[in-house]
């Protein structure tokens, strides 16, 4: 697997989990969204904080999400981003997907234990 | 749709890049400094806590290096750094990009001029509302078509109301109306309409309405509908004029409606008054255009179809008509433009080749110049270069190149066809006052644009594949000043310039050709003498003109005044001129046989003064001319052309036979006429066809039905002969003239000289304007042939040099070397 091609599968999974954590938290920044995956993956996913822009920003040209300059709690200026309507049906049917894909996954796995 | 959403905003991203470079920026930087900010709060020393925020964060070149990847178009990008490193290129050599974009210029914008003439009078639709359903009435003879219908016809046409909406007749308006009860009589355009023309032009009336089918009927009164701009004119706009009287032909007539300015019919008019056809009419004049508009949905197909049954229908009632014609109709925009269709589409042809000879000059430029950069490009291929990227670069050049010569060449193109249509008036149709309609269109930008980069590519695609194909090894081999100029290389651009040069000549072959013809219509004998001789119109319409006895009056008093004026050498009077047309007739040899009449033979008539052959100059061959005695209480008498004896007394002698004529009013009515004279040949209809034959009337003799109908479709044509140059005579000529008639005003003043340059307008431009194009085509071809051997000659300056060297006499060996290989692809070296 090339490097782009790790990239993209990164991508999707980390776009997924900027969804949700839109989703739960309402209008939030970068810093703040990858706190909340940090804390979220109790730590065991520790992300480059960098990595998330370039996920930030197609998700804004897919128009799952609109971003806002404004004042965080400790009044620094920082991009704000929100879910939209789209985002919100993105997340719904990526959700569907996943579980989709999990189910398949672990029972695949079941029976090559089983065997 | 998201992708699409996606590449939108990519696009906007390209284009909006360093604004957005800014805001990542301040981004990641605020990013940085939340995350300071709780590691401060966490107890990290100020140094510690930003370290490890630029640690959490990673690589801040790598992120920054992602989102420009995914914010903008890479490849878009590229692209603008293709044409960057192109503009470059091309700034490098700025003589050879001025003249490869000025020889573009000229070949597309030689295309950009013609194309927007066609484009005027071809491809843009009528002005008139649903114009594709306007088809003109078309009779189809065994001769060709003809659009002029009589009375019978145009109703029969009108009755096939399965297939048309509208069916409206209406005249040349030849005559003009005289509009006087004013400070000055004026002639203005008025035509004979039919009660829908209004209806079916879509004409906009703004105040009052149109005529009522009642009122297109014989006798219902003398009415008129007007213009807007006569109404301004010559009413000064009042407003109450709707149910006035106004005084036409000098006769009053009730103001039905005036028409909004939007309204711009062909032929075009100021006054239209009823055509009051007689239903029950019998008449087989043809003086008549029908024009109609097709139900929506219904085919030519189907109308054809539908026609022809009316024509066997026709045919039963009216036998004496057409035997071997069928009806027929046409898209109205055709009629106008079906003679000069060919000549644009050669025309347009023509200048394709000039454009081909331009695109050879640049091709070959760019193989010179490929050739030179040949090193560069090998290094680039050993490099790693593809070969698509490299023949996408110097096509990248070459399209700039034609994109730029395009530009050049829609101002020039545009600009030249202006100013040649201004110069030479050219008789086409539907381009209005000097070419006025030749406007730039949406048509004219996309065909300037196609052109463009079609020949971008076109000379560009070639040399971009010779020269990307680097071998490196016989690059390697051949080294130095003789880089990239293999043979295969010089047989190619031999080989262009030998297309160039056949190109050229054929072109020059054609101009020749059309000169040759400009030449022969000009050493045309016209059969008459056309110096000093003035013609002026006036129309002799209204009831007052309806006998030919009131006309011969005016025509007598006319000649009356004007053998007093000194200086004036003779005077007649005429219908229409030589060149420009004569009416058709039919006539039967009397010999004595009952059924002669049975044998039609056609001929053009012209009913004329006595004066008419002295004005011209046409030479009597045999008996004598008319004289004043010729007229109406004594036999009908007749002069006939040479060619008509020719042609239908092959044997005997004419004089004295007698001949029966249909005037087409009515069939064969009037008594016969005797042959007293036989006249010279005259081109009566065009100078580039051979002389028809003609008969000649006494004007005193014709009779009052022909009077009448040639009274309402043409103005009467006073020529004059004057010693010197006849515009100096001109104004005591049209004041004569004033008081003979009572009054009537004089219009459309031109010398006979006049009339037959005009009569030539069309030959002669096409002339000219293919002639500018071979000379074009000539100097392209002479740039290339030059750019070549300079080439070779460059390339053999050592080779010359050594000759000089040993002792060769310059101009001898080397430019014989050199001449071989202008001269075409004989040797390949």
């Amino acid at each position: 697997m090339s490097t782009k091609e790790k990239n993209d599968v990164w991508q999707g999974t980390l776009s997924l989990m900027v969804l949700k954590t839109l989703d739960v938290m309402g209008p939030q920044h970068g810093y703040g969204i990858a706190r909340r995956i940090e804390q979220t993956s109790g730590d065991l996913l520790a992300i480059n904080h960098g990595t998330l822009y370039p996920v930030l920003l197609k998700l804004e040209q897919e128009g799952a999400i609109t971003s806002k300059w404004g004042v965080s709690d400790n009044n620094r200026k920082a991009k704000f981003y929100r879910l939209t309507k789209a985002g919100r049906r993105q997340l719904e049917s990526e959700r569907r997907q996943w579980a989709q894909t999990t189910e398949i996954i672990a029972a695949f796995f079941a029976r090559g234990e089983t065997q | 749709m998201r992708a699409l959403r996606r590449i939108w905003s990519r696009l906007a991203g390209a284009l909006t890049g360093p604004h957005r470079e800014a805001g990542l920026r301040d981004e990641i930087q605020s990013h940085i400094e939340m995350q300071t900010d709780d590691n401060l709060r966490a107890g990290m020393s100020p140094r510690e806590a930003r370290r490890q925020a630029r640690l959490k964060f990673g690589n801040i070149e790598l992120a920054k290096e992602e989102y420009r990847d995914r914010r903008g178009l890479p490849r878009f990008e590229a692209l603008l750094r293709d044409i960057q490193y192109a503009l470059r290129g091309l700034a490098k050599s700025p003589g050879f990009a001025m003249l490869a974009i000025l020889m573009m210029a000229l070949g597309i914008g030689a295309n950009t001029a013609i194309f927007s003439v066609v484009n005027t009078v071809l491809l843009q639709p009528l002005a008139y509302p649903e114009p594709d359903r306007l088809v003109q009435l078309v009779i189809n003879y065994p001769g060709g078509p003809d659009v002029n219908l009589s009375i019978p016809e145009f109703l029969n046409f009108r009755g096939q109301a399965e297939v048309f909406q509208d069916v409206a007749a209406y005249d040349f308006g030849g005559p003009g109306v005289n509009l006087t009860g004013g400070d000055l009589p004026e002639r203005v355009r008025g035509i004979h309409v039919s009660a829908d023309y209004f209806r079916l032009f879509g004409a906009q009336i703004i105040a009052g309405r149109t005529f009522s089918a009642q009122e297109d009927l014989p006798g219902a009164g003398r009415l008129a509908v007007i213009s807007h701009g006569v109404w301004r004119r010559r009413f000064h706009a009042n407003p109450d004029l709707v149910g006035r009287s106004i005084s036409l032909g000098g006769e009053p007539h009730s103001v039905v409606g005036i028409v909004g300015p939007s309204f711009q019919p062909d032929p075009p008019a100021d006054v239209w008054l009823p055509l009051q056809a007689d239903p029950n009419s019998r008449s087989p004049a043809h003086y008549l255009r029908g024009a109609a508009r097709l139900k929506p949905g219904v085919t030519l197909d189907r109308v054809n179809t539908q026609l022809e049954v009316a024509m066997a229908e026709f045919r039963r009632e009216f036998p004496q008509f057409h035997a071997d014609a069928s009806f027929t109709v046409w898209p109205l925009r055709y009629t106008d433009v079906r003679d000069v269709r060919e000549a644009l589409f050669i025309l347009l042809g023509a200048v394709g080749l000039v454009l081909l000879i331009a695109c050879t000059n640049v091709a070959n430029l760019l193989l010179v110049r490929a050739a030179g950069r040949s090193r560069e490009i090998a290094i680039r291929v050993a490099v790693g270069a593809s070969r698509g990227r490299l023949v996408w670069q110097s096509l990248c050049e070459s399209l700039l190149l034609s994109a730029s010569g395009g530009l050049l060449g829609l101002i020039i193109g545009h600009a030249g066809v202006r100013a040649l249509l201004t110069l030479y008036p050219s008789n086409i149709p539907r381009i209005g006052e000097d070419g006025s309609a030749v406007a730039l269109d949406w048509r004219v930008f996309v065909f300037t644009f196609a052109v463009a980069t079609a020949t971008g590519v076109l000379f560009g695609l070639f040399p971009a594949l010779i020269s990307s194909r680097v071998d490196l090894r016989a690059q390697m081999q051949e080294g130095g000043s003789r880089s990239g100029s293999g043979a295969h290389q010089n047989r190619i651009r031999s080989l262009l310039v030998a297309v160039q040069l056949a190109l050229a000549v054929v072109l020059l072959v054609g101009a020749g050709l059309l000169i040759q013809t400009f030449a022969a219509l000009r050493a045309v004998q016209p059969g008459f003498d056309a110096k000093n001789v003035l013609t002026l119109e006036m129309s002799l319409t209204g009831s007052r003109f309806q006998k030919t006895a009131e006309v011969t009056r005016v025509v007598r008093e006319a000649e009356r005044r004007l053998h007093n004026v000194p200086g004036i050498k003779a005077v007649a009077s005429s219908w229409m001129l030589p060149v420009e047309s004569a009416f058709g007739a039919v006539f039967a040899i009397v010999d004595g046989s009952p059924a002669y009449k049975q044998y039609p033979k056609p001929a053009l008539m012209r009913p004329v003064s006595p004066g008419y052959f002295d004005v011209f100059r046409i030479p009597l061959l045999r008996g004598r001319l008319f004289t004043d005695r010729d007229d109406a209480m004594r036999e009908g008498v007749v002069v006939i052309s040479e060619e008509m004896a020719r042609k239908f007394w092959p044997a005997q002698n004419p004089i004295g036979a007698q001949i029966d004529i249909d005037y087409h009013i009515d069939d064969f009515v009037a008594p016969p006429r005797r042959i007293i004279g036989i006249v010279g040949d005259v081109h009566n209809d065009r100078l580039d066809r051979e002389p028809d034959p003609i008969m000649y009337l006494s004007q005193a003799q014709a009779p009052d039905g022909l009077t009448t109908a040639d009274v309402s479709i043409i103005p009467i044509t006073w020529v004059v002969r004057t010693e010197g140059d006849p515009f100096l005579m001109s104004t005591g000529i049209q004041d004569e003239l004033r008081q003979a008639s009572g009054g009537l005003p004089v219009a459309r003043i031109r010398s006979m000289n006049q009339v037959v340059s005009q009569s030539l307008a069309r030959s002669d431009f096409n002339t000219i304007v293919l002639g500018i194009f071979a000379g074009t085509a000539l100097l392209l071809a002479a740039i290339g042939v030059y750019g070549l051997m300079s080439y070779s000659v460059e390339q053999r300056r050592r080779e010359i040099g050594v000759l000089h060297g040993i002792g060769g006499r310059s101009g001898t060996g080397a430019a014989r070397r050199s001449s071989s290989k202008g001269c075409g692809c004989r040797r390949s070296d």
